[in-house]
């Protein structure tokens, strides 16, 4: 099981990668990177197929975004035919250059769907749950709970179900799903009193304490007014270094707050999730494939990162120590079958009932 | 006194930010261009946009959680959570009739009568636990969460109106919900899309010709918003006003009977304690 803060950088890496560059060669290269490991984890995953393959998404996105692009961006010097000008917005030259650029932006949209399709695939419901901040502490009890009253709820709605068409009732229009819907809500609702009556008889939030006081509040202010003075620094006066050091003290600032709140949450671990090796290697990939993209490395070129296809189309350039960086991104497909979750229970139960107490 | 002052200056700076965030694709050609043209421009944007949404909405999430603490509202919130997702399992089920999702109406409904920081809450996290249990987390997630929590805010606004009218109870009342819920139907589309709109805008040399600006900026991005999604974001308006006037009526009523059950309150025994 790699661990979800590892699988969390490898998103992350691909989002850098596919939104820094729109060299063509890259962006296919990360993409089959994303499908080798989307096909490795879709042959281990439990979860079913995505409600939304990324193969159907490309195939209605990138037309969709060539399309757009084309009709209604007319710089570029290869025309390939014009619209006459009194379409508002459509009308002008209609050029290859949008055309590639707007396939370009449909592909890398695509990779981004992909990539979050894996992350869905990789991770099972409880570790995406335990991605949420110690600080959201109730928010996060809300999650679990709604989580584990799904199925309950499912089988609560084939109960009601069962129960109306015994009487004879048919689902043939919409106001034939009020007495379905109803008893639903209402049952929910009941539940939720005798839960409320069980957590308050168990002392939940009995002590008033969020870790939510006057101070942290302060800080987060302070930290949202520094990243809004940061920004429009940036934007209005083009102040970009002052600009962009105060929106990373304000971002620090924020995150400051919610790490103190968080430590200020009491909380047991009950199945810590371990860090192993495999995740030291996947976090390394990741770091590989966007070092070319993010740090002006010495003795790198990076010209072929920032390829456009204006103002007339050229072959994109292809840097080879670019695209094996890139190939970091494998790294989750090429570790070794993880032993099953159960031999390895197996093994434990084994060694404590041989230990001698 | 304090605390309040302090709690609103949160909302408003997150709020301002956040849309500050979902306007600023429409500056980003006068801006790009005001930048170093030279070098081209790494398409930071998009990304930047969604940690920044993503951050102003922890914010909120973190004032709205403080006001709201106490069992009862957090099992009132978990239960209705879980069967608002179950309601997204049939838009994921059926993809039929394009927008078509049933969850809107019951954050509407809800918003409605139990207060805005409860529909606020039971906006984002509909989208966050059904994005979970349907395998749909995405970096469109925050932007959803935001937008999906601002409606069950706003809906306590329909109040003053329906009072006005004298329409507790009545149809007048879902009338005023239905229209609410299919204007939001639209609005909702039109916030979405922004998430990956940077990507359409593209970089400065595609917009080098003069007088190219904002006006210019925000129609193009109605004719990409006509293109990609008016016909979904038609279908969501219709089904949350079929929705809300089909469902509305049995649903108030429900929700208003275990409003006043819920008004208990547990004070603990000091004498025991002692």
């Amino acid at each position: 099981m790699t661990h979800r803060l590892a699988w969390v950088s490898w998103v992350g890496a691909t989002l850098v990668v596919l939104s820094t560059t729109r060299n063509p060669l890259y962006l296919g290269l990360a993409l089959a990177c994303i499908a080798i490991v989307a096909t490795r984890v879709s042959s281990e995953s439990w979860a079913g197929p995505a409600p939304i393959s990324p193969l159907r998404f490309g195939l209605v996105v990138i037309p969709l975004s060539a399309l757009f692009n084309a009709l209604t961006v007319h710089v570029g010097r290869t025309v390939l035919f014009r619209l006459p000008t009194w379409l508002p917005l459509l009308g002008g030259a209609i050029t290859l250059e949008a055309l590639v650029y707007g396939v370009l932006n449909g592909v890398a949209l695509t990779g981004i769907f992909a990539a979050f399709t894996v992350l869905n695939q990789a991770l099972p419901v409880r570790s995406l749950v335990r991605l949420v901040p110690r600080a959201f502490h109730q928010v996060a009890v809300v999650i679990s709970i709604a989580v584990t009253y799904v199925p309950t709820t499912l089988r609560q709605f084939h109960q009601i179900r069962e129960a109306q068409a015994i009487r004879g009732h048919r689902t043939r229009g919409l106001r034939d799903w009020i007495p379905l819907f109803v008893p639903l809500l209402v049952g929910g609702l009941e539940r939720a009193l005798q839960l409320a009556e069980a957590m308050i008889a168990r002392g939940f939030a009995s002590s008033g304490e969020t870790g939510h006081d006057t101070l942290t509040r302060f800080v987060i202010a302070q930290g949202l007014l520094a990243l809004l003075i940061g920004w429009l620094l940036r934007l209005v006066w083009n102040q970009r270094v002052l600009g962009l050091a105060l929106m990373l003290a304000g971002f620090g600032l924020v995150l400051a707050a919610l790490w103190v709140i968080g430590q200020r949450v009491p909380h047991t671990d009950y199945r810590p999730e371990p860090w192993t090796g495999r995740d030291w290697a996947v976090v390394l990939g990741a770091a590989i494939a966007i070092a070319p993209f993010l740090l002006p490395l010495p003795g790198l070129d990076r010209e072929t990162i920032f390829f456009y296809p204006y103002p007339a189309l050229t072959a994109p350039g292809f840097n080879p120590i670019v695209g094996l960086a890139i190939l970091g991104l494998t790294v989750p497909a090429l570790l070794s079958r993880e032993p099953s979750v159960v031999s390895n229970h197996t093994k434990k139960l084994e060694k404590l009932s041989s230990d001698p107490l | 006194m304090k605390g309040r002052l302090l709690s609103l200056a949160v909302y408003g700076l997150s709020t301002l930010l956040g849309v500050m965030a979902f306007v600023y694709p429409f500056f980003l050609p006068t801006v790009q261009r005001k930048a170093t043209m030279g070098q081209a421009h790494a398409q930071d944007a998009p990304l930047l946009l969604t940690l920044l949404v993503g951050l102003c909405f922890v914010a909120m999430l973190l004032e709205v959680q403080a006001q709201a603490g106490g069992a009862k509202l957090v099992a009132l919130l978990g239960i209705l959570v879980s069967i608002n997702s179950i309601l997204r399992f049939v838009e994921v089920a059926i993809p039929g009739p394009g927008g078509f999702s049933p969850i809107f109406f019951l954050i509407v409904l809800t918003g409605y009568v139990y207060g805005g920081g409860f529909g606020f809450l039971m906006g984002s996290m509909t989208l966050l636990v059904s994005g979970l249990i349907t395998g749909s987390v995405g970096p469109w997630l925050p932007y959803q969460m935001f937008t999906a929590g601002w409606i069950g805010l706003m809906a306590p606004a329909c109040r003053p109106l329906v009072t006005l009218m004298r329409g507790r109870g009545r149809w007048l009342e879902v009338a005023v919900l239905a229209v609410f819920g299919g204007v939001w139907g639209l609005v909702y589309g039109a916030i979405l899309n922004i998430w990956f709109w940077p990507f359409a805008v593209g970089p400065a040399s595609q917009q080098w010709q003069p007088g190219m600006g904002v006006i210019d900026a925000i129609s193009r991005y109605l004719v990409f918003y006509g293109v990609t999604s008016l016909g979904w974001d038609m279908v969501r308006l219709v089904s949350n006003v079929v929705l809300i006037l089909a469902f509305g009526l049995p649903t108030l009523r429900a929700l208003r009977r275990f409003q006043r059950r819920f008004a208990f309150s547990y004070q603990p025994d000091v004498q025991v304690a002692l």
